[in-house]
């Protein structure tokens, strides 16, 4: 982290929070929550992207069609009125949620543009449908329309590797949880190909 | 120091940006620190003043004669399936039912069409001026313009003097698309070159009228075609002071020659802004375009360095043909609580960025309050007889 997040953060009030966090003292942090809820935005989100950092690392867990686990340590930030208020309760979240919490969004309800910016504040889980433009859940054997039909791809695979690209653009990595809870990763650059396949946007 | 960091100091001491400190923005992992400094240079020009205005979008004909690969809007013949070519009645009827509560400015961009005489353009403005002599017209991209040259046999000034009398106001920036010949030249040959994009602009702003630019990123630029593309505009605007503002329009890949090409994502228009406010340090205003963006991440965008989000605009056509999720309009008062509940103060301009109408920063406007809110403020109006 750069010098100027330090001077972003004391410039918001936010270093003594930032402090209390890595000391571990939660208490502390979750009562300065009004303050959070009215502290600049980017800063905010910026304290929220180190808590994540120090404490989760870069890896984004996507739960895609598969049945997601509700432990205490996941934090599930649902839609709020607009984005800017989505963003702020999903850095609130992180910021005043357990140590290494699972900050989740759902793509569905917010919508994927909103999920990959929320990425960037704190949210370490993804969870939503894979569906079609029409918001139509794929099957699993549906495949993805291509030019070349030797080419097609399973529809599912290939939304994967969007997602996996989404990610990717956020400086992040993902990892998909399937319904039997085995994680798997789409190989560097797979993400690529599937654009070339069409159709899942 | 870190590279953003000798960037900082650069903003502070209100230095200009270099080429590399452009890539570097571009290629930074901390999104949120690249928003943030452009976000202290947009406070430092406007504070939480954001625009927006009442418009509304005609595109009189899609025909075109022009082939880029990322349009999806227009049909290169008048008869293919498709094609649309108002008559002057059609146009002008758009505002005329629009009269009730009239726009500030009809903003209109078109196909390049062959078969039109440069008068169809002409009386054009001429009857959108009979209808409400104070709208503003602000018409024809430079590359429509550089058109009508070629095609009509005139020169910029020319074309640009005629226009202007039969009504014209200023222009918009669409067309500018990435100015680097590698990238042009592959999406968009046959059209304006970006020397005679800018030449245009150069001509208009002699001529003491205002335009717009543009830049369309996310398909197969570079970050350093992006910033290059920047850097030319800074160079005009230092010459000629006539840019108003810069608009940076996503690619959007539905229904054209680059659809396998994915859109750009939220986190790349969100830098975007950030690095046009940084670098454009010569343009007044940065405007994170609703429709191209829709109006969550335009939202988000007033606090990445946009103090401008276009206007109402009504019946956007050309990124709804591909694929645009935005809606095809803003009503007034949604513009206003899109810009409230980013934490700014919305302020309605006209198209030279004088001020209509600043709202105040927190009440509501009345359309958006709930309804037993809505009864007390009239109750208050007219208990203290405002």
């Amino acid at each position: 982290m750069s010098a100027l997040v330090d001077k972003a953060l004391a410039g918001s009030g936010l270093t003594a929070v930032g402090e209390s966090r890595r000391a571990g003292d939660l208490a502390k942090v979750r009562a300065s929550v009004d303050e959070l809820r009215n502290a600049d935005l980017l800063a905010l989100g910026a304290l929220a992207d180190r808590v994540r950092d120090e404490e989760v690392g870069d890896v984004v867990r996507v739960y895609a069609n598969a049945p997601v686990d509700v432990a205490d340590d996941v934090v599930h930030v649902e839609k709020q009125a607009d984005g800017l208020s989505f963003l702020r309760a999903v850095a609130v979240a992180r910021i005043t949620g357990p140590r290494a919490a699972r900050v989740r969004v759902d793509w569905t309800s917010c919508g994927l543009e909103l999920a990959q910016v929320a990425l960037g504040f704190g949210a370490s889980e993804l969870v939503g449908r894979i569906a079609n433009k029409r918001g139509l859940v794929l099957a699993d054997d549906a495949m993805a329309t291509s030019a070349k039909k030797s080419q097609a791809l399973p529809a599912q695979l290939v939304k994967k590797r969007e997602l996996a690209g989404f990610i990717r653009r956020s400086g992040r990595r993902a990892e998909f949880v399937d319904a039997a809870g085995n994680v798997s990763t789409l190989e560097a650059g797979e993400e690529t190909a599937a654009l070339a396949a069409g159709e899942m946007r | 120091m870190s590279v953003l960091d000798s960037i900082r100091d650069k903003v502070s001491a209100k230095e200009r940006l270099t080429f590399d400190d452009g890539v570097a923005l571009f290629r930074h992992p901390d999104l949120l620190a690249v928003g943030a400094l452009a976000n202290e240079v947009r406070e430092r020009m406007h504070g939480d003043r954001t625009y927006f205005n009442r418009n509304m979008r005609i595109e009189v004909t899609n025909v075109c004669v022009a082939s880029c690969l990322f349009c999806s809007f227009a049909k290169l013949e008048e008869h293919s399936p498709g094609a649309h070519t108002m008559s002057l009645a059609e146009a002008w009827s758009e505002l005329e039912q629009r009269m009730d509560d009239p726009p500030t400015e009809v903003h209109i961009v078109n196909g390049l069409h062959p078969g039109l005489p440069f008068s169809y353009y002409e009386e054009l403005l001429t009857g959108f001026k009979r209808i409400k002599p104070d709208v503003h017209m602000k018409c024809f991209t430079a590359v429509e313009i550089h058109f009508f040259a070629r095609h009509y046999g005139m020169t910029y000034e020319e074309v640009l003097v005629k226009l202007r009398a039969a009504g014209l106001d200023s222009l918009p920036g669409g067309g500018a698309e990435i100015f680097h010949p590698e990238v042009r030249t592959r999406i968009s040959h046959d059209k304006a070159t970006a020397d005679e994009y800018l030449e245009v602009h150069r001509v208009a702003h002699r001529l003491g009228i205002r335009t717009n630019s543009t830049m369309l990123y996310g398909h197969i630029e570079t970050f350093e075609h992006r910033v290059d593309h920047m850097l030319r505009l800074r160079d005009l605007q230092d010459e000629t002071h006539g840019m108003q503002a810069f608009i940076p329009l996503a690619f959007h890949p539905d229904g054209n020659g680059m659809k396998n090409l994915p859109a750009p994502t939220a986190v790349d228009d969100l830098r975007t802004l950030a690095v046009s406010r940084l670098l454009l340090d010569n343009v007044p205003h940065i405007k994170a375009y609703w429709v191209s963006l829709t109006p969550d991440v335009a939202q988000i965008g007033l606090r990445f360095g946009a103090d401008d989000i276009d206007g109402t605009i009504v019946h956007e056509t050309i990124y709804h043909a591909a694929g645009s999720s935005s809606p095809q309009g803003l009503t007034y008062d949604a513009l206003v609580r899109l810009i409230r509940e980013a934490g700014r103060v919305p302020v309605e301009r006209d198209t030279l960025y004088n001020v209509v109408r600043e709202h105040a920063p927190n009440a509501l406007p009345e359309a958006a309050m709930k309804v037993k809110d809505r009864k007390a403020a009239r109750h208050l109006a007219v208990v203290s007889g405002s």
